[in-house]
């Protein structure tokens, strides 16, 4: 099997032919700094340059701690780069947006909303008419496998109906990229599986833009393109791996799938060769 | 309706029951001028609420303890939730209440009449102050919890910074501004009552001191129970709209459903 190395700023050129897509967001020598307290500081991100084309779902793949939320963070606009600067469709970033969706791991759903009225909120924010908005909210709900729970609150739902409702909600608003940051992080293995699954059938009926944050890395290979492999702290590219598996994919023939097998083995054996104790934290 | 679901309904009428029962076996045990019994004291209560100057001096009570209770809330509740977004905003604000909040409102109170009178002004500035507290640290704590996230969600959404702050810390934060209003509204009450003991013109504080003065101890303690329903149905008419605002956040939404 051969995984090539690419340069992670030159990564058009690991696979010239399959995919001319354009650039959608390009990060170039993004570095990032926390102050710790007043006298530390600490490097999360040091001198990341990616680019990801228009259409790929892209992983970053990286152990605890290596900043690979940051990065995400850095794309939705949340948080700006102590150095270097990020691109959405060839314009700089500077702040948040609705072609940047963002999916957390906390859901950070709006309690006091009911999951309709949470999926509402983005198009009616967008001026959109509230029967429309609701129309749309409702077929999006029956799509993420809720139809019937449109007027629960999300407390009274279960950790896998909340990152149902999350997503949904930010598909309603229309972003051209979804930034998911370890959206199944919370969910106990069965509902992470059944997630996958959906979120897999929902993207490759449209083929929007994702960049999805893992540290799992079955997980990073079952959905994606590519896969960014980060360095723990501080964080640094470490090598793209391309996902070369066909699409449509289906999780019972994936598993079986040597390719598949093949990509899971070689990344965690690249990561626990790395001198910074591998994947687990 | 069950037997226990009657007995919750009927708990708090027969705890006052049983309070005015104990009341009353003291009175008649201790036998002293200065206690009336319970009985005699609820008979003094339709006197009082015939006679027009007394609920005159009654509803001005009210009038003051509204515009106090009001103006707390709306100034309150803003500076609350700015401080709890913002590191300035807490950093200049929070020694200030800090230092005041210890403070007995009672011992500002001479001082405030002193300056601006005893007029209607000097009485609804105490309650103000006494409302205010409560109402500004709750928002405050409410509003520094607000996850983060959900407000990065809101700006994706395309939301300015304001209307996060009204439509996304207001109402995240409002559990948490609706307990801190409950306890401004006993306050008021509180504070309300001592601002007409030291300045004694109208209102049901001057009644209660006046019949006081008089040795009217009927009438000190028939006030006395008026003064408690007027707290206890403040209180319950304000959770009822309370419970409807936050039901989203109520308890017995806790059990989630088992379904992925």
């Amino acid at each position: 099997m051969n995984l090539m190395p690419s340069r992670p700023d030159l990564q058009a050129e690991s696979a010239p032919a399959a995919r001319p897509a354009p650039a959608i967001i390009e990060i170039d020598h993004v570095s990032q700094v926390f102050q710790t307290s007043a006298r530390q500081d600490h490097l999360a991100l040091s001198d990341i340059s990616l680019t990801v084309g228009e259409g790929a779902f892209v992983s970053i793949l990286g152990p605890s701690g290596c900043g690979k939320s940051t990065l995400l963070y850095i794309v939705g606009g949340f948080v700006s780069p102590t150095r270097g600067s990020a691109k959405m469709k060839g314009r700089a970033i500077r702040g948040p947006g609705p072609d940047r969706g963002p999916v957390f791991q906390e859901f950070a759903l709006f309690p006091w909303k009911t999951v309709l009225g949470n999926v509402m909120y983005g198009p009616r924010q967008q001026g959109v008419e509230p029967t429309e908005a609701e129309a749309k909210a409702r077929a999006l709900l029956e799509m993420v496998g809720l139809k019937g729970f449109e007027h629960f609150y999300p407390k009274e739902l279960s950790g896998g109906m909340k990152q149902r409702v999350a997503l949904a909600r930010t598909l309603a608003y229309h972003p051209e990229v979804l930034l998911m940051d370890e959206p199944f992080g919370a969910l106990d293995a069965h509902t992470r599986t059944r997630l996958q699954n959906d979120l897999l059938n929902i993207w490759e009926r449209d083929r929007k833009t994702v960049l999805f944050v893992t540290h799992s890395v079955e997980e990073a290979v079952f959905l994606s393109d590519k896969v960014v492999m980060m360095t723990r702290s501080p964080g640094r590219i470490r090598q793209i791996v391309d996902i070369d598996l066909p699409r449509p994919r289906r999780r019972s023939e994936l598993l079986l799938d040597p390719r598949y097998q093949e990509y899971v083995v070689e990344i965690e054996r690249m990561f626990d060769d790395t001198d910074d104790g591998g994947l687990k934290p | 309706m069950t037997s226990r679901a009657l007995m919750a309904r009927l708990g708090p009428a027969l705890a006052c029951l049983g309070l005015l029962a104990v009341w009353q076996v003291a009175a008649l045990g201790l036998n002293s001028d200065s206690f009336p019994t319970a009985m005699d004291a609820i008979r003094a209560i339709p006197s009082i609420l015939g006679d027009k100057d007394a609920l005159i001096n009654i509803l001005a009570s009210l009038r003051r303890m509204a515009i106090g209770f009001g103006a707390a809330v709306l100034i309150s509740i803003p500076l609350g939730l700015s401080m709890g977004r913002s590191r300035t905003v807490a950093s200049f604000f929070n020694p200030l209440l800090m230092v005041t909040y210890p403070v007995p409102k009672a011992a500002l109170t001479p001082i405030i009449m002193l300056w601006i009178g005893v007029g209607d002004l000097a009485k609804i500035l105490v309650i103000f102050l006494g409302v205010s507290l409560p109402v500004i640290y709750h928002s405050f704590e409410g509003a520094k919890a607000v996850e983060e996230k959900m407000l990065w969600s809101g700006a994706a959404m395309g939301l300015s910074a304001a209307a996060r702050m009204i439509r996304i810390v207001l109402p995240a934060a409002l559990p948490d501004i609706l307990t801190g209003c409950r306890t401004g509204l006993v306050l008021a009450l509180i504070t309300m009552i001592m601002s007409e003991m030291i300045a004694r013109q109208s209102g049901a504080g001057n009644i209660l001191f006046n019949a006081m003065d008089m040795g009217q101890y009927d009438t000190v303690f028939a006030m006395i129970i008026i003064i408690g329903a007027m707290g206890i149905s403040l209180d319950a008419a304000f959770e009822a709209i309370r419970a409807r605002l936050v039901r989203w956040s109520e308890p017995q939404f806790d059990m989630p459903l088992s379904f992925s």
